[in-house]
């Protein structure tokens, strides 16, 4: 008895402490989740939908997205990022094609891959419109290619 | 067949616990066990006399080292980010403010149980022949702790940090001959600045804790090899040692007669020399009585190990670790104070800066270093060592009262003032 | 004891097991989740579609920071502030109210705390709004916010807040530089004040500061200038804006705002009404302005201020060698500039000054700039206490031609004087008369004391 009791009592000491050690690593991992980014949002406001031009689509340097803005269907965002090894691509209004200048893939204003190495056509991104009446680009939601926002004059 | 268990075996390679066998295979066997002697003596275990103090201690490095490889995760040492880390840590990171105050809670723990363990080492007259040397050990270890605890004291590079550290470099400063060089030796400069930050930081995480590292492995090794834990011989009654309560075990067994029995002795000289040791065996002796590491040394360990890291986390989850304004050289706060650990120093010094910055703290050492060489008496009874007791009491009351004033009496202008009575900064 | 020590083993690890949940729990529930999750309650309310509100009410909560670079800030502010930018909250309760009049200062672009104060970083409500220990910038009350208008907006009129105009010309007229450092320039008997705004100085402080210096920072030998509470409140503002903040380009090319006060201003100064009328009032040169901005587009009246021969060929006006900010505050003033306003500026014109007038007139302007009338006062008074000095006070310097030749004036003001004690066994008097010539020109000197000696009275002659 007195050898069981002392053993089993000691075990569950032992094993209480991997427990603690268990959570302990757990909850160093959420540690290390970062809690906040340091570097542009993926949700931003890029302003206010009179000052996009109609035609060739606004560069966003900062964001690396494509505003587009039609007067019939709206507007929307393509990502300015190559689906092949992330440069940035450069759209040329001489073709209304996008290209890359790492690798020379070229996407259609559509965003469809036309040549070179690119796997999968640009990445479109939600654009809605704040209660405060300007445009935000949501980057976490992508969306289909035909993806329009209207907004009313 | 029992793959579970072949599997087990595999790992642990022992005997089951239940058996002497395999209590001292578990010792024996295992790399992080077999600092420890298979036996012990039970009254090395008491904790009336070590306080487990040297314990309490490494298990606060362990500790230190645990939050301390946390938190370098998200620092960054430079000025400015380096506030904005702390104040990260302490508001997005998920537990980054409870593992900061842990770690600064554990340190300043440390620089205490590492003094109390000098103290009890020192009163129970465990320096003695054999382990001269291991109490020179001790006193770098000391060193090296407030070595670490005074880099660490920058890191956050707030007004408390910087001016700390300002005040703290400057009483080194004040040794002759070399102290102003090794001050730019360390602060890459001569003021406190980013330099000293990255110095102060490298110091921190790499060159203190592996030096620490190094020395605590020769520290714990040197015990080993100088007859094992302390403990009160002059208590020592040849018969009590029979009366032990022998727990958690069955009715003696034949244990002694298997062991003589033991056909396979793995162990052997490698090769027997002539001559005189110069230090008389400390092995025990045959008759006497020992007790297997596992279970009576390993539970107390243990329980130190578990109370050391409670209290550090009671500790920090109600208490948060001090973050003032951020570092400004061209602010000096009224009175600027050294970490409370140099706080004797810093009273010493304001009386005079010779005397304070390098006689005393040169003396000490010294004399730290030179206790075991210096006390010729051989006897470790209290009774017969009143002096060196005097002398030894007199040293840490001096230094307690010393870093009290420091720390609690001293206001503006490092006047006397009372912590009962508050006093407003001049006008300006 | 031995027999119980697996027990107390297994307790010690279960308090240790508490202990980190504890933490883990406390780490999990920061204050923050609580508002958002009342806001998304708040705003789903609004929504009449089941769809909507559960899209709402399912949205993580996350913190929310705006990155500053530009101002070396990170503000979090609007991970409970979430409404600042939703018009419909605009009767919600604190923190989720909306904020009117924000444009152009969009929050991804200026953050909250460099107009409000308040500590960015933090994400519970105590210690973002500053008022905890070892924080230097405490939220704004929000009478003063607009004093912060004046970090960026350094010069010239600011639309809106007229007490940081106010403020600084007091600041430059009323001697302040004599004992203040600012930027660089000014004295050493007083605290420098590049930073003042940046401190843990709360607006009552300053405020009552001004009024009376002596009653919130005893012994200071700043002399009391009466000032209205009006004053106060201005230069409050002035110092409330001085936090020696390095502003990145963009923030720095508004440091002056193209208002319509800078383009009256600069009206006067570039003297258009030699040729311009407003309303009839003035020469007949040139073309009336009354109403001119409303005929054209103010793109048209930019290009006319650069090259107006290319506008109207032929043109007799001069092409002014004025920047963007110049020409659109003058367009500014022009579209609501009134008859009225070319009388003022006439009857502002006064007859020239004579060569020996203006020098004079300059030297007075150096006497105020560089803050000699903060002591001797500036109507040349004196009169400002100054224990242990030889009477006192600050000397006036109403008759000192009595005293001084006017080499010796100038002598005194180049190389400084300590003023002679009245006891000597107590100690020196806190104001002294500084060395000027390290910062003053000889001519600006001469000018100083040709100034003193014009308003010294006639001597009679025996």
């Amino acid at each position: 008895m007195k050898r069981r009791s002392f053993l089993s009592w000691g075990a569950a000491g032992f094993g209480s402490l991997c427990a603690g050690v268990g959570v302990s690593l757990a909850a160093v991992l959420r540690f290390l989740t970062p809690s906040v980014f340091y570097e542009p949002p993926q949700s931003f406001k890029i302003g206010d939908p009179a000052d996009f031009p109609y035609g060739p689509p606004t560069f966003l340097a900062d964001e690396k997205i494509y505003i587009f803005r039609d007067r019939e269907k709206g507007f929307a965002a393509a990502s300015a990022v190559c689906t092949h090894l992330g440069c940035t691509v450069k759209f040329f209004q001489t073709d209304h094609h996008f290209h890359c200048p790492c690798h020379g893939s070229i996407y259609a204003s559509d965003g469809k891959v036309l040549h070179g190495p690119a796997p999968k056509p640009l990445q479109w991104f939600e654009i809605t419109l704040t209660r405060d009446g300007q445009l935000r680009v949501n980057k976490d939601r992508p969306v289909a290619a035909g993806y329009r926002l209207m907004v009313k004059a | 067949m029992n793959p579970i268990r072949d599997l087990w075996q595999s790992i642990s390679r022992r005997d089951p616990l239940s058996t002497d066998k395999g209590k001292s295979e578990l010792v024996f066997l295992n790399v992080w066990l077999h600092i420890h002697p298979n036996k012990v003596r039970p009254e090395g275990l008491k904790v009336k006399h070590t306080w487990y103090l040297g314990f309490i201690t490494f298990f606060l490095f362990l500790v230190l080292v645990t939050t301390g490889i946390a938190l370098m995760f998200y620092y960054r040492p430079y000025p400015q980010p380096a506030y904005q880390d702390m104040k990260d840590l302490q508001f997005v990171v998920f537990m980054g403010g409870f593992l900061r105050n842990m770690h600064r809670w554990a340190a300043h723990g440390m620089v205490i149980c590492v003094f109390l363990h000098m103290c009890r080492v020192f009163y129970t007259g465990s320096y003695k022949r054999p382990r001269q040397f291991n109490w020179v050990i001790g006193v770098v270890l000391l060193l090296l702790t407030l070595g670490l605890s005074f880099t660490g004291y920058l890191l956050p590079w707030d007004q408390l940090a910087f001016w700390a550290i300002t005040v703290g470099t400057n009483i080194g400063s004040y040794a002759p001959l070399v102290g102003a060089r090794v001050r730019e030796l360390l602060l890459g400069g001569h003021m406190v600045g980013e330099e000293a930050l990255i110095r102060f930081y490298v110091l921190h995480v790499a060159v203190l804790p592996s030096l620490l590292v190094l020395l605590t492995m020769v520290h714990f090794w040197r015990i080993r090899k100088d007859g094992g834990l302390s403990r009160p011989v002059w208590k020592l009654k040849p018969q009590k040692a029979a009366n032990l309560v022998h727990i958690g075990e069955p009715e003696p067994e034949p244990a002694l007669a298997a062991v003589a029995a033991a056909p396979d002795k793995t162990y052997g000289l490698m090769e027997v020399v002539t001559g005189r040791p110069i230090f008389e065996t400390v092995a025990p002796e045959e008759d006497e009585e020992t007790v297997f590491s596992y279970p009576y040394a390993f539970f107390r360990e243990g329980i130190a190990l578990v109370v050391t890291v409670v209290t550090v986390m009671a500790v920090s989850l109600f208490w948060n670790a001090p973050l003032e304004e951020m570092a400004n050289p061209a602010k000096t706060p009224n009175p600027a104070k050294a970490p409370w650990y140099f706080l004797g120093l810093q009273e010493l010094v304001s009386h005079s800066a010779l005397f304070g910055g390098v006689i005393v703290p040169a003396l000490v050492v010294l004399a730290l270093v030179g206790i075991p060489y210096l006390d010729s008496n051989p006897s470790r009874r209290p009774a017969d060592r009143k002096w060196a007791i005097w002398i030894f009491t007199v040293f840490v009351i001096v230094n307690i009262v010393l870093i009290i004033v420091g720390t609690f009496f001293r206001g503006p202008g490092w006047s006397f003032v009372p912590p009962w009575v508050h006093v407003t900064a001049g006008a300006e | 004891m031995d027999r119980k020590l697996p027990q107390f083993f297994f307790a010690l690890s279960l308090i240790a097991l508490a202990l980190l949940l504890a933490a883990i729990w406390q780490s999990s529930h920061p204050s923050w989740k609580l508002y958002q999750r009342e806001y998304y309650k708040l705003e789903s309310q609004g929504e009449p579609n089941a769809a909507a509100k559960a899209a709402i009410m399912d949205t993580s909560l996350e913190i929310h920071q705006e990155l500053l670079p530009g101002l070396q800030r990170v503000d979090r502010c609007t991970t409970c502030h979430l409404g600042v930018e939703d018009p419909t909250m605009k009767d919600a309760p604190e923190p989720y109210r909306y904020h009117p009049n924000l444009a152009p200062h969009s929050p991804a672009r200026f953050g909250c705390t460099v107009c409000h104060g308040g500590q960015g970083l933090a994400t519970d409500k105590e210690n973002a709004h500053g008022n905890v220990a070892f924080w230097e910038e405490p939220l704004l009350p929000k009478d003063y916010v607009r004093a912060s208008c004046g970090r960026c907006h350094k010069e010239g009129d600011i639309p809106g807040v007229p007490e940081l105009t106010e403020g600084r010309r007091l600041f430059e007229t009323q001697g302040c530089h004599g004992c203040h450092k600012l930027n660089g320039t000014g004295g050493s008997i007083g605290p420098d004040l590049t930073a003042e705004g940046a401190s843990q100085r709360s607006p009552e402080w300053l405020e009552s500061h001004f009024l009376n210096p002596n009653a919130v920072s005893p012994n200071s030998p700043m002399p009391n200038f009466h000032f209205t509470k009006e004053q106060a409140r201005a230069l409050t503002f002035y110092m409330l804006s001085l936090t020696n903040e390095h502003m990145a380009t963009y923030y720095a090319s508004a440091s002056l705002i193209p208002s319509s006060g800078y383009g009256r201003q600069l009206f006067t100064e570039k003297n258009c009404i030699a040729c311009h009328s407003i309303g009839g009032v003035g020469a007949k040169e040139g073309p009336d302005l009354l109403g001119v901005a409303k005929e054209h587009s103010s793109e048209w009246l930019d290009e006319q201020l650069v090259n107006p021969q290319q506008v109207y060929p032929g043109s007799i006006m001069p092409a002014y060698d004025l920047d963007a900010n110049a020409r659109k505050a003058l367009i500014a003033f022009m579209s609501n500039a009134t008859a009225e306003d070319a009388q003022a500026i006439l009857a502002q014109r006064g007859k020239p000054l004579t060569p020996e007038e203006a020098a004079i007139e300059a030297g007075k302007q150096d006497f105020h700039r560089f803050g000699c009338a903060g002591c001797h006062g500036v109507n040349l008074q004196g009169g400002v206490p100054n224990p242990n000095a030889q009477g006192g006070e600050v000397p006036s310097l109403l008759h000192v031609s009595d005293d001084y030749t006017k080499d010796e004036v100038i002598g005194i003001i180049s190389d400084g004087k300590q003023p002679p004690l009245a006891d000597p066994h107590k100690p020196p008097p806190p104001l002294y008369m500084p060395t000027w010539k390290t910062v003053l020109s000889q001519e600006d000197i001469q000018r100083i004391a040709d100034y003193l000696w014009s308003i010294q009275p006639k001597k009679e002659a025996w």
